[in-house]
């Protein structure tokens, strides 16, 4: 019961770290469907070495205008109706970081603010003072700075941009793939609902013209 | 043919007596504003709460391993089932804001007076239903807030005295939440609306016998009732009209609106969010629970700020009929109180601490202040109105109200 009261509070001193979502930094991202498979290829090539996008399955990717060649290269030997999981087993990621790396299908939504966290999270990284990688956003993150932010030149630093928006675009994707569905859908329902409720209100007003005085 | 068979039903069930009886016919002020449509949209919300929910049931799994991903199968793998998910998540959000609207409008206008008191009690009872209902429903999407909302809400019952503990338990199942809490949240979840669809037809039943009250408070002669249909089939339509377009507004544009960034992370009982907050809808009563330090009275204040709008019609002393449209002194608690509930949302939203803590315990204060006043303001209203000689507009109504009519319940 001790040792279960002892986790508890080092879990909670590492929490807020987690929650962080100061200093987000101001970006549009580029929902374009080729920015959305550029950043599926970073995040099925080099994300993907340790986390999981377990409520995607390859076949999702087609979606995004990829061909089954392409996804067939992407999905390194998987099938078309395999989930997206981490090229490194869970177990061995957790003896390196010290944490299985979250997986990141819901990132984008189960964060405040999602895709400007993530993008401001990629692009947060800097050296210390000793030489060790760390985070502005995310101080003591475990994950490595894996675009190479904080050793890039401004020139480099612009092309390095580009690709965290383009991983953000995807991520955001990924965490709600039916959202152009449900607005373009929405747009009928709402045109509809407007119309409808028009002809509700001359009925309304019409019905109540029979009482003479039209109160109310 | 079709009269036949509406003739041979006639015989056996009062079917065509009671749809003009109860629907057709049936006598309704003519003066009823755009505020009382929402007992109309609340009704509607019940019924898409229960049937979306019914859909959902059938591919959700209530089993703390599967029930996380069993809501991302409904969102991306179902047929629509992103639709279904947020029509109910965002409903409950809706069914709540209509709630209370249809409460404020009952306390605007004095409805709760007699002869409507058992109205305003089957309401009451409906109310706290449609919370418990909520707050299980809450734990079943199984993310970060859905479990620690639920071991939050769940411990406050250990505050009970010498019992505490064991009703905790006994709630939960385990002594945690866990798959045995989350099997009985669903299996409740499932059964309480069929307690509310039961509440609301004794509630409809009351109304019918003491018919609607209506904006100017009085008891109206027959000659200003209106026929239900078409006229008020007609309005309410019309009114939900507009309702479905903020409401599909938020289904098909913002559905993430009322949904918490947490909860679309699994459950995690290692790992406490840093701020724990409860649905908007319970955010007043969760600031009045945070505004006394000491558990038990904290939990006894929360469950009393509840329950206290059961002792509308005693704490109500005043005679003037009508509610708050002709009495000045009514009018001004009630908007005071209308503020002061958004006051208490806000705060219980925030993160605890010194200056929020402060304004909790002063807003908490005027929540009962408003009500527990009552009966000393409202009486000593009266007098005033009187001494000052009643508004020609009221006494208007009340002369044509004390015209001889056939049908006058209570006083």
């Amino acid at each position: 019961m001790k040792l279960r009261a002892l986790s508890y509070l080092m879990l909670l001193l590492a929490a807020p770290a987690t929650w962080a979502d100061n200093a987000l930094k101001d970006v549009v991202i580029d929902q374009s469907p080729t920015a959305l498979r550029r950043g599926a290829a970073t995040v099925t090539g080099v994300c993907m070495a340790c986390h999981s996008l377990k409520y995607l399955h390859y076949r999702d990717l087609l979606k995004l205008g990829f061909n089954p060649e392409d996804v067939a290269g992407m999905s390194m030997g998987n099938k078309l109706e395999d989930p997206l999981l981490a090229m490194t087993p869970p177990d061995v990621s957790e003896q390196t970081y010290g944490r299985v790396p979250p997986d990141l299908s819901l990132l984008a939504k189960a964060r405040e603010d999602g895709p400007r966290y993530i993008y401001s999270l990629l692009t947060g990284f800097y050296q210390d003072k000793s030489g060790e990688t760390n985070n502005h956003l995310y101080p003591g993150i475990r994950m490595p700075d894996i675009l190479g932010w904080s050793g890039a030149d401004a020139s480099q630093r612009a092309a390095l941009a580009t690709q965290a928006n383009e991983v953000t675009a995807f991520l955001a994707w990924a965490a709600d793939p039916r959202a152009d569905e449900r607005r373009s859908l929405g747009y009928y329902v709402i045109a509809y609902l407007v119309l409808l409720t028009g002809l509700l209100y001359v009925l309304k007003r019409r019905v109540w013209a029979r009482l003479g005085q039209g109160s109310n | 043919m079709a009269q036949r068979l509406i003739d041979w039903i006639d015989q056996r069930f009062p079917l065509t007596s009671f749809i003009k009886r109860e629907l057709t016919d049936y006598p309704t002020p003519r003066n009823l504003s755009y505020w009382w449509n929402f007992g109309f949209l609340a009704g509607f919300l019940l019924m898409l709460q229960i049937v979306s929910g019914v859909f959902l049931a059938m591919h959700y799994k209530p089993d703390v391993t599967l029930a996380f991903d069993s809501v991302q199968h409904i969102m991306r793998d179902v047929n629509y089932g992103w639709l279904i998910r947020y029509l109910h998540s965002t409903g409950a959000s809706a069914f709540f804001a209509v709630i209370f609207i249809h409460m404020a409008r009952t306390l605007y206008y004095g409805s709760y007076r007699a002869p409507r008191e058992l109205m305003w009690w089957s309401g009451q009872v409906l109310l706290i239903l449609l919370m418990a209902s909520a707050f299980m429903g809450y734990l079943l999407p199984w993310g970060q807030m859905s479990f620690w909302g639920a071991q939050v809400i769940t411990s406050l019952f250990g505050a009970t005295p010498l019992i505490g503990d064991e009703i905790v338990l006994w709630l939960r199942g385990d002594f945690v939440v866990g798959d045995a809490t989350l099997n009985r949240f669903f299996a409740l979840h499932y059964l309480v609306p069929f307690f509310i669809v039961a509440m609301v037809l004794i509630h409809l039943v009351a109304l019918h016998h003491v018919k609607s009250s209506n904006p100017s408070g009085i008891d109206l002669a027959d000659k200003d009732n209106i026929p239900f249909h078409p006229y008020f089939t007609a309005k309410d339509f019309f009114g939900l009209g507009v309702f479905l377009i903020i409401f599909c507004g938020f289904v098909f544009f913002a559905p993430e609106f009322f949904i918490e960034p947490a909860n679309n992370e699994p459950a995690n009982p290692l790992l406490t969010p840093p701020h724990i907050v409860p649905e908007w809808y319970f955010l007043p009563f969760y600031a009045i629970l945070r505004a006394i330090p000491d558990t038990l009275g904290g939990v006894a204040a929360m469950s009393l700020s509840i329950l206290i709008f059961a002792a509308m019609p005693f704490l109500d002393r005043s005679r003037i009929p009508g509610g708050a449209r002709f009495r000045p002194f009514y009018r001004a608690m009630f908007y005071i109180f209308v503020v002061d509930v958004l006051v208490l949302a806000y705060i219980g939203s925030q993160p605890p601490g010194g200056l929020i803590f402060k304004i909790d315990v002063a807003a908490t204060v005027i929540y009962f202040a408003v009500f527990l006043t009552l009966p000393f303001h409202s009486r000593w209203e009266e007098r005033w109105l009187h001494a000052r000689g009643l508004p020609p507009a009221l006494r208007n109504l009340l002369d044509s109200a004390s015209e001889p009519q056939p049908r006058r319940e209570a006083r």
